[in-house]
């Protein structure tokens, strides 16, 4: 293997991919990434076993080959080089990587023992908006389980209805669904959350359009140059629709910023408590207040105005309330619930796309 | 054979057979979802397992499988969920409400387990047979047992990774108990949640028959075959008898397939034991042997201080080099000299001294008194199993020879007959024939384990 890569590709793609190679694992060879020449083009790939992510860039290629070496290492070197041409070549199991400036040889293993990226060939194939998918991936993925004991709850549900994709995640305590919008093909994939955080990363600021490509067992995403293939969740994931309360005895609609501000006050004296902050809303004086106590500290009660239907109060996490504001974007929110024991709704007042839930806590 | 017990035994080849890291990556979690005829499909958890197994571990199934009896496999592998969940309830219910949590600096009532009696009582019903009063540091190494010891150690260390099964022989009263109950205790030192099981084959047959006797051989098996540390003093008893070689053969299989260590003592190698399966003979040899000597005067002498030292009496130099030198040769003599010395001296309020302890051991050593040259001859022309005449007379064939020569070593050895009188006793005219024929089994007998074996065994027999 002999070929020439700048620096600045070869950077790039081995930032995309080696944080999947896991020096952890009991097989040192899923430490290193894998190197292929193809057709005047350079692959890497890495893996754990779960996700594999492939990236391919430009390259001058005078003799074809392929060599696996450790990822941290090729990452952390390449990285720290000057911008540039890099020469790569390849005898025995050494990597000899060479700059103007620099000289190295990087002790590799064989190709031939390093996993097979996984290939769909009889799969679905469809497209959606990069900067769409990410704006849903940000807004859903972190609601999903990591609890391995119900693995179902640690993927993300990714299926259409009625024409409308959407996209859902939830840990049991609260849950989080966005609509992606108009989708033609019909589809109902599964997909581990820990998967779709790379995909995050990887999609980074492109606005491609991502391919994704499914059969039963896995699925790929493609997006511009890179390609990440991950298996699917086995298992059944649970009617989440009907869990969104459609209609509410006590709702406030109030600036958004307001919201946070109040929430964050009152979460530094609910930590004794695990975060706990009790949020009242009155009709009569159009008021939000969220009071949390700790015994040894003090406490709080810090209060917005809000546009309010209806009277009532209820006790949250407030950490949960946190994320759900943070990821529910817009100017104006609005907040409704039912009973003290219901499941509470948070969402734009603008938009109905996206629906955050979040469950009480029972004091 | 049972899909389970199948692809154990497939594993467990394939485990010795690639690295660790590749075992527990690519195989560790596969199962055998259906074998019908040579119809085999595997269950292995991602498309990844499944793409190396298929491009590079194909082979290795088959070659492995076409041992375990299923010649020319068709190899399918298939996907499956990646842990077993059950499926999910539909009565769970998906989103759920929790307590606020209480305070923290609230009493707490939860009940911290009171563990340490639970782990005391669990870990004294499998002390089974284990003596506390062996262990590593009363052990005396010499060059006769350090292998022997090394080996225990690195086992106490890392049990069921390194020589297993080990297996220990040598004649009576050199340590073999010691050392393997020397692990037993090291391993439950560290791990007091280890299963260790420390059985005599005599103890194990009696179970055995009781066990068939009362309908629970199936209690009697998941006993023996739970345990993870199994130890076996005097495996030479199950000579002969059929079903508990059997029954041992299952045991060994079981725990060896699950890394367990297995430590077996005998008086004699495997391969000697008569009337011994093969199966069983080469499954003992699959580990380490190790033959322990009887202990040389060097360690004769640091043992006999070391007894002492814990009785807590200190022996004159001369005293120790005597009873090194003139209480047999065997660990077990030499502790009851010693043992006899103290006594006397106790009771009679006596320092032990040279003259005391040759005294002593001048009345109890009897032992060359009874025997006579010809006692000797005939003890060795029985172990070979040849006429005593043949051993008196002119014949010089090869399996006349070396018995003669051994019976003219243990004269030597045992009377301290001269050379000539050797001669003359088995009929020979030249007496330098004696002298080369001592020298021989001398020197022969440092590297020939079995020619060792023999004149050990006629010494044992000769004194029994």
């Amino acid at each position: 293997m002999k070929l020439q890569v700048t620096q600045e590709n070869l950077n790039r793609a081995l930032g995309s991919v080696a944080k999947v190679a896991n020096s952890r694992n009991t097989l040192p060879i899923l430490a290193n990434v894998l190197m292929k020449t193809s057709n005047n083009r350079l692959s890497l790939s890495a893996t754990n076993l779960d996700i594999g992510i492939t990236h391919y860039i430009g390259s001058k290629v005078s003799e074809e080959g392929s060599i696996t070496v450790p990822a941290r290492l090729m990452q952390d070197f390449v990285g720290s080089l000057p911008e540039g041409v890099i020469n790569l070549e390849l005898q025995d199991t050494k990597l000899k990587v060479t700059t103007d400036q620099y000289k190295s040889v990087v002790n590799g293993i064989v190709a031939d023992d390093f996993p097979v990226m996984p290939a769909i060939s009889s799969g679905k194939s469809w497209k959606v908006s990069g900067a769409t998918l990410k704006k849903g991936l940000q807004q859903v993925v972190f609601a999903a389980s990591n609890d391995e004991t119900r693995p179902v709850l640690t993927g993300v549900l990714l299926t259409t209805q009625d024409g409308v994709l959407s996209m859902a995640a939830t840990d049991s305590y609260r849950l989080a669904e966005k609509k992606l919008g108009e989708n033609k093909e019909d589809v109902n994939l599964l997909i581990p959350a820990t998967a779709l955080q790379d995909l995050l990363r990887i999609i980074g600021d492109s606005d491609d359009m991502v391919t994704i490509t499914h059969d039963d067992q896995q699925v790929l995403f493609q997006v511009g140059d890179i390609e990440l293939v991950t298996r699917l969740v086995d298992g059944k994931y649970p009617d989440y629709r009907k869990l969104i309360p459609s209609s509410f005895a006590t709702q406030a609609t109030l600036k958004r910023s307001d919201f946070i501000n109040v929430t964050k006050v009152s979460s530094l004296f609910a930590r004794e408590s695990a975060g706990s902050v009790t949020i009242e809303l009155d009709e009569a004086t159009g008021k939000l207040s969220i009071r949390s106590v700790a015994s040894q500290l003090g406490e709080n009660t810090a209060t917005a105005e809000a546009n309010i239907k209806g009277t009532g109060s209820i006790t949250l996490n407030s950490r949960y309330l946190l994320d759900g504001l943070n990821a529910v974007g817009g100017e104006e929110v609005t907040f409704g619930f039912n009973g003290k024991l219901e499941a509470t709704l948070l969402h734009d007042s603008a938009s109905k796309d996206y629906s955050h839930i979040i469950m009480p806590l029972k004091s | 054979m049972q899909t389970d017990s199948l692809w154990q035994a497939v594993l467990g080849e394939i485990e010795l057979s690639v690295s660790r890291g590749n075992f527990v990556t690519w195989f560790k979690n596969t199962c055998l979802l259906k074998q019908e005829g040579s119809q085999v499909t595997i269950g292995v958890q991602n498309i990844f397992i499944k793409q190396q197994l298929e491009r590079k571990y194909n082979d290795l199934f088959s070659e492995t499988l076409a041992k375990n009896g299923i010649t020319d496999a068709e190899i399918t592998y298939k996907v499956t969920a990646s842990i077993p969940t059950p499926s999910p309830r539909n009565d769970e219910p998906v989103l759920i409400t929790r307590d606020v949590p209480e305070v923290a600096n609230a009493p707490r009532s939860t009940n911290i387990p009171t563990s340490s009696t639970a782990t005391n009582s669990l870990s004294h019903s499998y002390r089974q047979g284990l003596n506390e009063r062996y262990t590593f540091d009363n052990f005396v190494v010499g060059g006769s047992n350090e292998l022997a010891f090394a080996a225990c150690q690195a086992i106490s260390h890392s049990p069921g990774t390194k020589y297993n099964p080990l297996f220990l022989y040598g004649g009576v009263g050199i340590g073999k108990t010691h050392l393997m109950q020397a692990v037993g205790n090291k391993i439950l030192q560290q791990n007091p949640g280890a299963k260790v099981v420390y059985i005599s084959m005599e103890q194990f047959t009696q179970e055995f028959v009781e066990a068939l006797r009362f309908r629970k051989a199936n209690d009697f098996a998941t006993h023996y075959r739970s345990a993870d540390v199994f130890i076996v003093d005097d495996i030479q008893f199950i000579a002969g008898k059929e079903k508990v070689q059997e029954e041992f053969f299952h045991t060994f299989n079981v725990l060896h397939q699950a890394s367990k260590q297995i430590i077996i003592s005998s008086d004699k190698p495997p391969k000697e034991i008569p009337t011994l399966e093969d199966r069983l003979k080469s499954r003992f040899a699959w580990g380490m042997s190790i033959d322990m000597q009887n202990p040389d005067f060097e360690t004769r002498c640091a043992i006999v201080q070391t007894k002492a030292g814990s009785h807590e009496v200190t022996l004159p130099h001369d005293v120790v080099e005597y009873l090194a030198n003139n209480s047999g040769t065997n660990v077990r003599e030499l502790e009851g000299a010693l043992n006899q010395l103290l006594a006397f001296c106790e009771m009679r309020g006596l320092e032990p001294n040279l003259s005391i302890a040759s005294g002593l051991l001048s009345v109890s050593k009897t032992r060359p008194k009874h025997l006579s040259a010809k006692q000797i001859i005939e003890r060795t022309a029985r172990h070979f199993q040849i006429p005593m005449e043949d051993i008196l007379g002119p014949k010089r064939d090869k399996d006349i020879v070396v018995p003669r020569q051994v019976a003219m070593y243990m004269l030597r050895s045992e009377l301290h007959l001269s050379f000539p009188k050797i001669a003359r006793e088995l009929g020979r005219k030249d007496h330098t024939t004696a002298i080369h024929s001592v020298e021989k089994i001398e020197k022969e007998s440092q590297f020939d384990a079995s020619l060792r074996l023999a004149i050990n065994e006629i010494k044992e027999r000769l004194y029994a």
